[in-house]
């Protein structure tokens, strides 16, 4: 007997007992889309958490720095030269600070209201579309990790000198002048004039609008904008993951050094903090990763059980067709071909069941990313998706083969007297 | 010498409290072309010895000669092949596999003999033929009676054309005119050469075969050749 012959011996029975065949698929198509819906609605949600830190830019250290004596930013300028002895560790330090006053940022006819308090009460703040004016160093672009999509940044003489000139984030570009070009334009903000001299590309971080709804000036400017209120927030760029950590022990030291502790365990003359990115993004995937380890857990044991099901179908429908096989070995058949059969058989449903499976959880995936994660075209990862595969097909083939490979042993006339 | 068994033993529970001989030291040759009834009351082992003698089961102990080669010491590959070339098996339940229609159950034997497809079609047809079931080629065994399947049974048995048929009980399920009409058919089957085992409890159908072998708890107590009326 060949293995074609095998193959249509197969199918035959297999639509022959089309009750018998479907509920042993079930088993497998259950598990197989449940494990590839569950992983990969987890592995969606850990890629989207991945992207937001990403983008934010590796190696970012964020410095809080504030003075309880300073008058004129000491500490400011402190830590901007502390930065250039370290360079070979840090790339560039940055203030980021936003104003806080209402603002009226103009071009031309158009006329944007930043923290408009008195008119946003009432519902009538617009999260998405609120723009941010913040104070920076020629350094904002590289430690906030945009990328200039056209014109340039600011440059040191620019903030030395406090120059009216600001880079727009990709937001604000598009609020106030479409799609033509800003740079070279002058918009007013409550009235000064300030050059645009470059703008960012989008970030494009969903449910950070704010990234982009940027426009950013020297932050020499923080005397006549700001009431010269003392600045405490800086971002400093690491040059990669070995110095962010270094830098991070250095800044922190050198801190401690112009706050010192008193006796009580607090600073006389200041607070101070030091936090990176890639910290906290370690410990999202850290989290995300025990998220993962947990569902993968939850989908196995349901993989697990739907096995348990391919094996129980298997054994009871082996064992019933003892007498055929019988009858098989009666007129001829050779343990061979018996075993044959029976593994085309189960190899056949079980692929048949997992291709099902594979199609569900597709679709599966497609609407739970899409209600859950909000994504359109999300699919599972072909890893998973073969691993779940293969895991059931394996499985349905042993437990199909097992009682045909004992019961093809046995001398025909102890198979047939079964019933 | 087709079939020459010697000393042939199967006892079950060897040993035991519980020991059975089914077969108690048989001997028994049977040559080509020969219709040999083998009868007994029911335990006296008849079923036991065609099994045996069909290779459906080994013996205890024993010797066992087919045409001169010596089947205990056969592989189960081997066995296969003088299941499926030599001998053809009527059984008293049809055992027929049900999914399958009739032309399909006779192509079985074919299919496992590794006849080509093209030529399979025609040989399980002229076998329905043969015993009168052309027409009913296509219908399953749920939807004939006893006595079609057990043409279609035998129809499968001689679609390789094995020089031996076995029949065990064949009209044991069957009323007696469809029983006659199944003896019919072996008896055709005899005339143009093949060697007949008929085994039955019934001594009327043991009075039609040439050859009597009377078996009792195991033992066999007479062999006769007997003058047959249809011949």
């Amino acid at each position: 007997m060949n293995i074609w012959q095998a193959f249509k011996m197969a199918f035959k029975s297999i639509s022959m007992k089309k009750t018998r065949s479907f509920l042993t698929m079930l088993g497998i198509i259950i598990g197989v889309a449940s494990v590839v819906i569950m992983v990969s609605v987890v592995q969606g949600q850990n890629r989207k958490t991945m992207e937001f830190y990403e983008k934010m830019g590796d190696n970012k250290i964020t410095v809080y720095a504030y003075s309880y004596y300073d008058t004129n930013n000491e500490t400011s300028q402190k830590l901007y030269d502390y930065c250039l002895t370290l360079s070979d560790l840090v790339l560039g330090i940055t203030p980021d600070v936003e104003l806080s006053s209402t603002i009226m940022v103009q071009y031309k006819a158009k006329t944007l209201a930043v923290n408009d308090w008195d008119n946003m009460m009432g519902g009538s703040y617009d999260w998405a579309s609120q723009m941010h004016v913040k104070l920076g160093s020629d350094q904002y672009g590289v430690c906030n990790n945009y990328t200039l999509a056209a014109g340039r940044e600011m440059t040191y003489l620019d903030v030395e000198n406090a120059n009216p000139v600001c880079v727009l984030g990709a937001g604000a570009k598009e609020a106030l002048f479409g799609f033509t070009d800003p740079v070279g334009e002058t918009i007013t903000l409550n009235g000064d004039p300030f050059l645009v001299v470059g703008y960012y590309e989008p970030m494009d971080i969903e449910y950070s609008p704010e990234m982009d709804n940027l426009i950013v000036i020297p932050y020499t400017f923080n005397r006549t904008m700001n009431n010269n209120n003392t600045i405490d927030n800086y971002v400093v760029k690491a040059r990669d993951a070995k110095s962010t950590v270094e830098a991070m022990t250095r800044l922190d030291a050198y801190l401690k050094g112009l706050f010192p502790l008193n006796e009580y365990g607090y600073s006389d003359a200041g607070s101070f903090g030091v936090n990176s990115n890639d910290s906290s993004a370690q410990a999202v995937e850290q989290q995300s990763m025990m998220q993962s380890l947990v569902l993968g857990a939850i989908a196995g044991i349901s993989l697990l059980v739907g096995g348990i099901g391919i094996m129980n179908i298997m054994l009871v429908t082996v064992t019933e067709r003892t007498r055929e096989i019988g009858i098989r070995k009666a007129i001829g058949a050779e343990r061979k071909s018996i075993i044959t059969q029976f593994l085309i058989e189960a190899a056949v449903i079980c692929s048949i069941g997992g291709i099902i499976g594979i199609g569900i959880g597709c679709v599966g995936t497609l609407i739970a990313g899409k209600i859950l994660l909000g994504e359109t075209d999300m699919l599972p990862s072909a890893v998973i998706t073969l691993g779940a595969f293969l895991f059931s097909v394996v499985l349905g083939v042993i437990f199909g083969m097992y009682p045909a490979i004992k019961a093809s042993g046995l001398q025909p006339v102890v198979a047939l007297r079964a019933d | 010498m087709l079939i020459d068994i010697r000393d042939l033993y199967k006892i079950y529970n060897e040993g035991k409290e519980s020991e059975v001989r089914a077969l108690d030291g048989v001997s028994l040759q049977i040559d080509q072309g020969e219709f040999v009834a083998i009868v007994g009351q029911s335990g006296s082992g008849k079923s036991t010895l065609m099994n045996v003698l069909g290779c459906l089961d080994i013996p205890t102990y024993g010797e066992y000669y087919l045409d001169g080669t010596d089947v205990t010491s056969l592989s189960d590959k081997q066995l296969a092949h003088i299941r499926n070339r030599e001998i053809g098996f009527i059984f008293q339940g049809y055992n027929l596999i049900q999914e399958l229609n009739a032309l399909e159950n006779v192509t079985l034997p074919l299919i496992y003999k590794g006849v080509s497809v093209f030529e399979r079609e025609d040989i399980a047809m002229a076998a329905l033929e043969r015993v009168g079931m052309a027409e009913r080629a296509h219908h399953r065994p749920s939807e004939m009676s006893g006595g079609q399947q057990q043409r279609v049974a035998i129809a499968r048995a001689i679609a390789t054309h094995p020089p031996i048929i076995m029949a065990d009980e064949p009209t044991g399920a069957l009323d007696s005119r469809t029983g006659r009409h199944v003896l019919e058919i072996l008896r055709d089957l005899y005339r143009s050469g093949t060697t007949i085992l008929l085994i039955t409890h019934d001594d009327g159908i043991a009075a039609t075969a040439r050859r009597e072998v009377r078996l009792s708890d195991g033992r066999i107590i007479s062999d006769q050749v007997q003058e047959v009326d249809w011949e």
